[in-house]
């Protein structure tokens, strides 16, 4: 498969230079970025890189992330576009499946940090960006009950806590499915156990994170009554960076350190490509220190580059999640399908 | 009547009109079927051929379906009996009003629902049920109703003077003579409360599915598509079945001489009261959660405002991710001409095809096929067939066009076929003896008669169009969002000026379906009353 997939990009490469008519350039013409709706980089990252490149970069958006990846995995071969950034550990394994990425490795992958150097699905992927999946507080919530905040898993399960926590459903969001993986990757085969125990315990289940943090959380605006909900570990400095003037001196939730899951979103240039080394290019960009410094205020993620200085308001609000949970993408996509229809029977949905 | 040796004279095109539909069904119905069937295929051996859990979403579905159903005849059937049966003040009114919610986009509906009972009830399966009854009413009220208006009464007077109480005289008589348009509605709303999207997304809030609704989950969630396929194919033989099976339980009832109805006063004073309860009933019923809708895309931060109608306007609206509301009006707009154009030509010659003789007057049928296959099946399976390479219609934006005009020729059919084989076919006849070329003599015959009803077909499917949810979903492009998928989008992201914006959007789209029915009905009773009967 390796040495297929390098064959024929080799041979696209080679067409797509010979089409180029012998000019001096390696990259150029029209380059086109497939990516998902929530894709937002500073404009003048995208003029500098055209001015640069001399490449014209269309940043064509398909959806949310999962609508994107099955047009990816539908056009499989013969792309609409160049290369493809957006796609995460969760949704990666079936599009690698079906033969949507020709191989490449940028040079710039070894500046990435040390655990997501290697994550390339055999060179067909790169690390982009990573964020994590956790449960958020409202911590005026527990300052005024008396009642320390929850900081386990196993908390959550506890009649302390009880009635307390709103959860996304695992098969309409993805948070949500981040979560339930989250308990797979901690429990083993006793996950459906936990959750019947959190039944018992008087989780609430929204059917997307819009509802779960903007309706039945505390301090979603929507006058919720559930202090606990599951979120980012970047949703407290999304409060301060979105709140109207006058700003706030610190955000009024906080983050659950155990049990996240780390998602981690990948670029691949796309088999098939018409304009391979524009994409190559495009690829080498987003690895670039300029973009990667650029992810956490644009899109609220964290650089995957090393080194990358962050934002004010992450550094005091955001704090790195030491030991994120994480399942192996393969396993994710074999054994989701029967995760949600378990996850369904346990929770009577 | 239609036929006869009219035929004789027709024009030579008229038997070779059904090419067109026959192509036309050939390409966008079969061979996305096709499409759909050799992904089934793909998947044999790579996974589970029927996805997990889909047993279980079949049973729910159909448990929630019998739920609409039953509702859904519980309230519309003494709409019937007063609407069809009954002569008060504002009854045309009452027939009018009774038919709203059907012609509403259901995404509409579902937004308006949610206006209506507010934050307070959770969505489930409670709220889907409910607007599955509120969309459904008029078909129960119109299938029932045309038989109730036919029933004779003097089976109920001789049972009530043999003694029978007034209940029993009901439940022996009136209703087992009902019994076969009861069949064919309920058959109608369980199909399509079981095959239901728009507001299961939107009130089922998660946990009441549908497979429809599993469809497209496996295609955009868990990127299954021998899986999605599988679960259309499941469902393209349940709603068959029931279809059929409630189209024979129909047929059951010997055919009676149509008699002319009349219309009767209530007689006592507890009949009146209660036509009077049952009629302001149904003014309350429909219109609530219409005005709930219109109070909500008026009202902001607490206070009545223009803004969110304003905000569909301008180009920003701080909804820049997704597009402009008014953009998303214009692509919707765009697609509806171009359906109804694509459809009127499809299903009109598909009708015209009917008038000529020999074994080609069943396109006509055919045509009609659409109707059981649903949005997804016809989203995913023109997806799988024309969605991607070497053959990918998407960048040219006329697949959510093609997929619409088939689910409207089925209509358009409808239409066309009765009022063409009712008009007066020795006018063609008179034509030809007095030396008009075939071709003119079937324009003076039939042009009348085609300009109306082509019209009143084209708005039609314009308007299934503008409010179509399920196959677009699957095919439009996410830069080019319709009005019911902009709806959809802005409905999950967050804050007040979201759901206002997409309150006011389907206010929009509530007006224009509203005129565009009411176009048709005026065109339909324009119409010779010769062409009024259907054989």
């Amino acid at each position: 498969m390796g040495v297929k997939a390098l064959l024929a990009a080799g041979i696209a490469t080679a067409a797509a230079l010979s089409a180029c008519g012998g000019t001096a350039e390696s990259a150029s013409g029209t380059v086109r970025l497939l990516t998902h709706e929530s894709f937002v980089l500073s404009q003048s990252l995208i003029d500098d890189f055209q001015a640069r490149t001399g490449l014209v970069l269309e940043v064509v958006t398909a959806g949310d992330a999962g609508s994107m990846v099955a047009g990816a995995i539908l056009a499989a071969g013969a792309p609409t576009a160049d290369v493809l950034f957006g796609v995460d550990n969760t949704l990666r394994s079936r599009a690698v499946g079906a033969g949507v990425f020709a191989p490449y490795a940028s040079s710039a992958a070894d500046a990435l940090r040390p655990e997501l150097r290697d994550d390339t699905a055999g060179g067909l992927l790169t690390p982009v960006d990573f964020g994590d999946v956790c449960v958020n507080i409202d911590d005026g919530f527990f300052a005024s009950a008396g009642l320390a905040p929850p900081s386990t898993l196993e908390d959550l399960a506890s009649p302390e806590y009880r009635d307390l926590l709103v959860v996304e459903d695992p098969g309409t969001s993805s948070p949500g499915l981040a979560f339930l993986l989250s308990t797979v990757a901690r429990y083993g085969d006793q996950w459906p156990d936990y959750w019947r125990r959190l039944a018992a315990n008087g989780v609430t289940v929204a059917g997307s994170w819009t509802d779960a943090y903007m309706g039945d959380f505390t301090k979603g605006g929507g006058g919720g009554d559930r202090p606990l909900v599951v979120s980012y570990a970047t949703s407290p400095p999304a409060e301060i960076v979105y709140a109207s003037d006058p700003k706030p001196e610190r955000p009024s939730t906080s983050v659950m350190p155990d049990g996240c899951y780390r998602q981690v979103e990948y670029a691949g240039v796309l088999a098939g490509a018409s304009n391979p080394a524009g994409a190559q290019a495009v690829l080498d960009w987003l690895l670039s220190p300029e973009v990667q410094a650029d992810l956490p205020l644009s899109m609220f993620v964290l650089p995957a580059r090393d080194g990358v200085a962050l934002p004010d308001v992450f550094t005091r609000f955001a704090p790195a999640i030491a030991n994120p949970l994480q399942i192996a993408a393969d396993e994710v996509a074999a054994g989701v399908p029967d995760w949600l229809a378990e996850w369904g029977a346990v929770m009577g949905r | 009547m239609g036929g006869g040796d009219g035929s004789l004279s027709l024009p030579r095109w008229v038997g070779w009109a059904w090419l067109v539909p026959g192509a036309f069904l050939l390409a966008f119905l079969a061979y996305p079927l096709v499409a759909l069937g050799a992904r089934i295929l793909d998947g044999l051996g790579q996974s589970a051929l029927v996805p997990v859990g889909t047993g279980q979403v079949a049973a729910l579905a159909a448990a929630q379906a019998l739920a609409s159903t039953a509702l859904a005849l519980a309230v519309g059937l003494p709409m019937a009996n007063v609407v069809s049966r009954y002569r008060f003040r504002g009854r045309a009114l009452a027939q009018a009003l009774v038919t709203i919610p059907f012609v509403l986009p259901t995404v509409v509906v579902a937004l308006a629902f949610r206006s209506l009972v507010g934050p307070g009830i959770p969505q489930g399966l409670f709220l889907v049920v409910v607007a599955h009854a509120y969309v459904n009413l008029a078909v129960v009220a119109r299938i029932v109703g045309a038989q109730w208006a036919q029933h004779d009464d003097r089976h109920e007077a001789v049972a009530r003077t043999l003694g029978a109480i007034r209940w029993t005289a009901f439940r022996t008589v009136t209703l087992p003579a009902l019994v076969p348009s009861i069949a064919a509605s309920a058959a109608v709303v369980f199909v399509f409360s079981f095959s239901s999207l728009g507001i299961v997304l939107l009130l089922g809030g998660g946990s009441t599915r549908t497979l429809e609704s599993q469809v497209l989950r496996q295609t955009s969630v868990l990127l299954d598509f021998p899986g999605a396929a599988a679960t259309a194919a499941i469902q393209l033989v349940v709603v068959s079945a029931i279809l059929l099976g409630g189209a024979a339980l129909s047929r059951r009832s010997p055919r009676r001489v149509m008699r002319p109805i009349r219309l009767r006063r209530p007689t006592s004073r507890s009949g009146t009261i209660g036509v009077r309860v049952t009629s302001a009933g149904i003014a309350v019923l429909v219109l609530a959660p219409v005005l709930a809708l219109a109070v909500d895309s008026l009202r902001s931060r607490g206070s009545w405002s223009l803004a969110w109608w304003q905000a569909i306007g301008s180009v920003d609206a701080g909804t820049t991710r997704i597009g402009s509301p008014l953009s998303a009006l214009g692509t919707s707009i765009s697609y509806a001409l171009i359906t109804a154009a694509i459809a009127a030509v499809v299903g009109g010659l598909a009708a015209v095809a009917v008038l000529g003789r020999g074994p080609t007057r069943w396109i006509a049928l055919v045509a009609v096929v659409p109707l059981g296959v649903s949005a997804a099946t016809v989203g995913l399976g023109t997806l799988l067939a024309y969605g991607r390479p070497p053959l990918d219609l998407r960048a040219t934006g006329l697949l959510v066009p093609l997929a619409h005009a088939l689910v409207a020729v089925p209509l358009v059919v409808a239409v066309v076929a009765p009022a063409l084989r009712g008009t007066d076919d020795r006018r063609l006849a008179v034509a030809a003896c007095l030396g008009a070329r075939p071709t003119r003599a079937f324009l003076t015959a039939y042009g009348p008669v085609l300009r109306i009803v082509m019209l009143a077909s084209a708005a039609l499917a314009g308007a299934v169009s503008l409010g179509e949810f399920g196959a677009a979903s699957f095919l439009a492009r996410a830069t080019n969002p319709t009005v019911p998928l902009q709806i959809v989008r802005l409905l999950g992201r967050p804050g007040e000026e979201s759901y206002g914006v997409a309150a006011a959007l389907a206010m929009v789209l509530v007006a224009i379906t509203l005129v565009l029915v009411l176009l048709v009905d005026r065109l339909g009773t324009s119409r010779q009353p010769a062409a009024v009967g259907t054989p």
